[in-house]
């Protein structure tokens, strides 16, 4: 028989609590731990490295060596990671040796989330009567700390890892509207702890992008390098500082590279929405695609060169006026028994 | 923190899906919105500006620029007036059209006396938006069947629906009735000067479809949304 393992626990579609005795006993776990453990030290004295500084990147780029593998699939290659992590967690038998379950909730089917939901509208009656109180006593208003854009909920998939249960979209919702109820009242800090646990923290602002720092050719004149793709083209743009404002692509000026207008619209956008038309030169080489496409590829390669002469807020502006993400769009592949990618062969009726 | 989407509210599965996440947002091109300082935006707009910081924002779309030059309404149009994705075509049909508009007007303005120079229009841009609004009908028809039989009811139009049609009003205008041998530029600038000053063609299909909705007033309970 095949077991599944290295999921989450969402995969599992059958309902585990119901079935017969647990396929992964806690004595079964603890005795995996303890080989993964004695087997990370053996593999750390194999490759020479000591073993109590040996991390899960290194027993990873270990095995990587010692069984090289031609698979696709980075799932199928041979791993050594920590049974928690390939075991999924299953939960325990419900119920005792009598055969009567345990938690007040089971005969529901979904104890654990109709158990969170109780728990969830408790606080909230409690937070109600705190606002009684305080209204009642007429104290001033609660600080109101309001980081909305900071966090967001967990996902369906992380509450149902949470739970150990699966959840249907109905319930996920409801859980979701509830905690929001909760939140818009005047919470007191009991309330916040709990609502902390249901919520992630979002990297403050999406500026995952990296700001490298100018670098000073020859000259002496600073200039920076991105590269940027549309379609299929691939672009590179060297942006050079106390410039005219002239633009080179492939050895060629751009009025006869690109003779539409709109395409040298595109490739002046950067420049124009930071006000620095006349202040810098241009370079760039690109290849593949069509007219258009290349065109793109040279306005992401110069917005990503650009941010090394701005200021970060200028940076943030141009992330918000979609100058520097990649497009994803691409043609759209053909399927068989259709003429194109969504056109159907011509109905017949006979 | 946001709720889920409406759309995931339904519990409806999409056929129409875009190669972007669904939380990715609409790109803002215009450069005055963000040299305003962070005092003088209201408390709506500064909640506005958080929430944006923290979501990743979709590509801006080659037809769209910071420019001066770059109007909506005028890729719109060029978009709808481009025939078998020849855009090279309809961008340098429409900077025609503008051109002859502003030579049509300067003519007007230079003959014309002192005193009626001020009233006349120059900027073809004002006249494109002007004449578009005149030719937008309020009221539209839509057909609803009740009890075998199609009615025409009288129907309030979104905004959207209304600039559509239009749009379409002008191009198939301009497409059809004209002289063989007169190009489209030509006839469309004619159509937009007649359409600021509510005259022409398109003003009478407009008012042709308003007088048939008050004829068919009658049935205008029929609507149900």
């Amino acid at each position: 028989t095949l077991r599944l393992i290295y999921t989450t626990t969402a995969v599992q579609r059958k309902n585990v609590g119901a079935s017969g005795p647990e396929k992964y006993t806690e004595a079964f776990i603890k005795k995996q731990i303890e080989e993964f453990n004695l087997g990370k030290r053996h593999l750390a004295n194999m490759m020479g490295e000591d073993p109590e500084t040996f991390t899960q990147e290194d027993i990873d780029k270990a095995i990587a060596y010692l069984f090289p593998s031609g698979l696709f699939d980075k799932r199928a290659r041979p791993m050594m990671k920590h049974p928690t992590e390939i075991f999924p967690e299953q939960r325990k038998i419900q119920w005792g040796e009598d055969g009567r379950p345990f938690h007040f909730l089971f005969y529901t089917g979904k104890q654990s989330y109709y158990s969170l939901m109780h728990e969830t509208y408790e606080k909230l009656l409690n937070a109600q009567k705190y606002q009684d109180q305080v209204t009642a006593q007429d104290l001033p208003p609660q600080k109101e700390k309001k980081n909305l854009a900071g966090s967001r909920w967990l996902t369906k998939i992380e509450l149902e890892e949470m739970l150990l249960e699966k959840l249907s979209d109905n319930d996920y919702l409801r859980f979701i509207l509830l905690l929001q109820k909760l939140m818009t009242l005047p919470c007191g800090d009991i309330e916040e702890k709990y609502i902390q646990k249901f919520s992630k923290e979002v990297p403050a602002q999406l500026q995952k992008v990296v700001i490298e720092p100018l670098k000073y050719d020859e000259r002496g004149v600073a200039f920076s390098t991105g590269e940027g793709t549309r379609k299929t083209a691939r672009a590179t743009a060297v942006v050079y500082d106390n410039g005219t404002g002239k633009v080179t692509v492939n050895g060629i000026d751009i009025l006869h590279y690109f003779p539409v207008l709109q395409d040298r619209e595109q490739l002046l956008f950067p420049f124009q929405f930071l006000d620095r038309i006349g202040k810098h030169d241009m370079v760039c080489t690109v290849s593949g695609g069509g007219r258009s496409a290349q065109a793109g590829a040279i306005r992401l390669a110069s917005a990503k060169a650009l941010k090394s002469f701005v200021t970060e807020k200028e940076v943030e502006f141009m992330r918000q006026a979609g100058l520097l993400t990649v497009d994803p769009r691409v043609k759209e592949r053909k399927k068989p028994g259709q003429e194109g990618a969504r056109r159907k062969f011509t109905w017949k009726k006979r | 923190y946001s709720s889920p989407s409406p759309l995931a509210l339904c519990r409806l599965t999409q056929v129409r899906w875009s190669r972007y996440n669904p939380s990715f947002l609409e790109p803002e091109v215009n450069k005055e919105l963000y040299q305003k300082p962070w005092e003088e935006l209201s408390e709506e707009e500064k909640e506005k500006v958080e929430l944006k910081a923290v979501q990743p924002i979709k590509a801006a779309p080659p037809s769209v620029s910071s420019s001066v030059f770059s109007d909506p309404m005028i890729s719109k149009f060029t978009n709808m007036m481009m025939k078998n994705g020849n855009k090279v075509l309809a961008r340098s049909l429409m900077a025609q059209t503008l051109e002859a508009i502003k030579r049509k007007q300067l003519e007007k303005y230079h003959k014309a006396p002192e005193d009626e120079k001020e009233a006349i229009e120059c900027n073809p841009y004002v006249i494109f938006h002007q004449a578009l609004k005149n030719c937008q009908p309020i009221i539209g028809l839509s057909n609803i069947t009740k009890g075998g039989k199609t009615y025409q009811v009288p129907v309030p139009l979104k905004d959207n629906r209304k600039r559509f049609l239009a749009m379409k009003w002008l191009i198939t205008e301009c497409r059809e009735n004209k002289h063989r041998r007169m190009l489209m530029p030509e006839k469309l600038s004619q159509e937009l000067l007649q359409a600021f000053n509510n005259e022409g063609p398109i003003i009478k299909k407009k008012h042709v479809l308003h007088k048939m909705a008050e004829a068919n007033r009658a049935y205008a309970h029929f609507r149900w949304w």
